[in-house]
């Protein structure tokens, strides 16, 4: 087997790469590689003219198929990254909107809350007069009501009496 | 003037600097430099797809799918390699696992009746020959099968394919020659098989 062509030996030949002469000679006398050689020549002329009846397509239409391809993709690319920065964005929207309703709403309900207090303390405070206004009105009417149901000589002793208890003497003592 | 002629640049290098200029306008939104890359290599990729389907109507869907994802991704191409290596990688990628995903279908060969005396053949038989012939060799392992009509049907060079692949130059004739040689034995022993 010692000397032999090797593969890459076979593949020079039929290339008609330079060879060195000393493979050319075991070419030429030794058979099992000869053999192999001549049986090799053929099939790589054989691969060669498969290549020859590949139809061709019709070129503009396969370049504008290819744009049109590309063009296409692009626009679903651009598409999904709206998507996707829209599902990025969304969140933080979502959480902004949330501590929002969370401390707006508690803060609304308590300043309501108030407003309300006061108001109510106001009206109620409207409705009820001061305890001492209330006395001096509460007197004066009730003077006043009395006066008005007395007769006239009861009104005018009841009115001595009063003007005694001004100037600190008793009509009762004079 | 010195009277020295400007030493040309090689063909690659011309290419590869057209790619770069090219990528570099479509990132900054250059739309005419889309058509400008489609036009240079919208052939050989769908050839490609093309080999491994055998129906044009796959192979555009195949070559569609691989100038989407290319262009996709053109901003993570890192110049490492030329534009069409790595449009050829994300093609072969693509299309072997297009291939392992659909491996389940029904494959069916027929005797070969031999390709070296056709001269003698009606150019039905010939036909006949070729498509029993391509039957075969979509029996190769797709890898296999990709690096032997990258090298013989797009004539990368083995650096290409190499750099491609992320083998050795030497992993790649090696491969080349191997699925050669599983032809032979399909050839020399035709079988009846269906595809697991």
């Amino acid at each position: 087997m010692l000397g032999h062509l090797k593969a890459d030996d076979f593949i020079n030949l039929m290339e008609g790469t330079e060879q060195p002469a000393a493979q050319r000679i075991h070419l030429d006398s030794c058979a099992r590689c000869r053999e192999i050689w001549e049986s090799l020549k053929p099939l790589y002329a054989g691969v060669t003219s498969l290549d020859a009846e590949i139809p061709e397509p019709d070129w503009v239409e396969f370049r504008s198929s290819v744009r049109d391809e590309l063009l296409s993709r692009s626009v679903q690319r651009q598409t999904v990254v709206r998507r996707w920065t829209g599902w990025a964005i969304r969140p933080a929207v979502a959480w902004a909107l949330s501590l929002l309703l969370a401390v707006g709403i508690p803060t609304g309900a308590f300043v309501w809350h108030l407003q309300k207090e006061n108001r109510a303390s106001e009206a109620l405070r409207a409705r009820q007069p001061l305890p001492g206004s209330e006395m001096i009105e509460g007197t004066e009417k009730a003077v006043f009501d009395d006066m008005i149901e007395l007769s006239d000589s009861e009104q005018a002793q009841f009115q001595q009496l009063l003007e005694a208890a001004q100037s600190g003497t008793h009509a009762y003592n004079d | 003037m010195d009277g020295t002629l400007p030493v040309a640049l090689p063909m690659t290098a011309i290419n590869e600097n057209r790619d770069a200029e090219l990528v570099e306008r479509y990132l900054t939104g250059d739309t005419t430099a889309f058509d400008e890359i489609m036009v240079r290599y919208e052939r050989q990729i769908y050839r490609i797809c093309y080999r491994f389907v055998e129906n044009r109507e796959d192979a555009m869907d195949l070559a569609q799918d691989v100038f989407i994802k290319a262009f996709e991704h053109l901003a993570t191409f890192r110049r490492e390699s030329s534009l069409k290596t790595w449009l050829y990688r994300i093609a072969m990628n693509h299309c072997i696992n297009h291939v392992k995903k659909h491996s389940q279908e029904f494959v069916e060969v027929t005797e070969y009746t031999g390709s070296t005396h056709s001269s003698a053949q009606t150019q039905l038989e010939d036909r006949e020959q070729r498509d029993e012939f391509r039957r075969m060799v979509k029996l190769l392992p797709p890898k296999q099968k990709a690096i032997l009509e990258l090298r013989i049907n797009d004539q990368l060079s083995y650096e290409e394919i190499a750099k491609m692949s992320g083998r050795s130059i030497s992993t790649i004739k090696a491969s080349v020659f191997f699925a050669l040689e599983k032809l032979r034995k399909l050839v020399k022993e035709p079988v009846i098989k269906k595809a697991r």
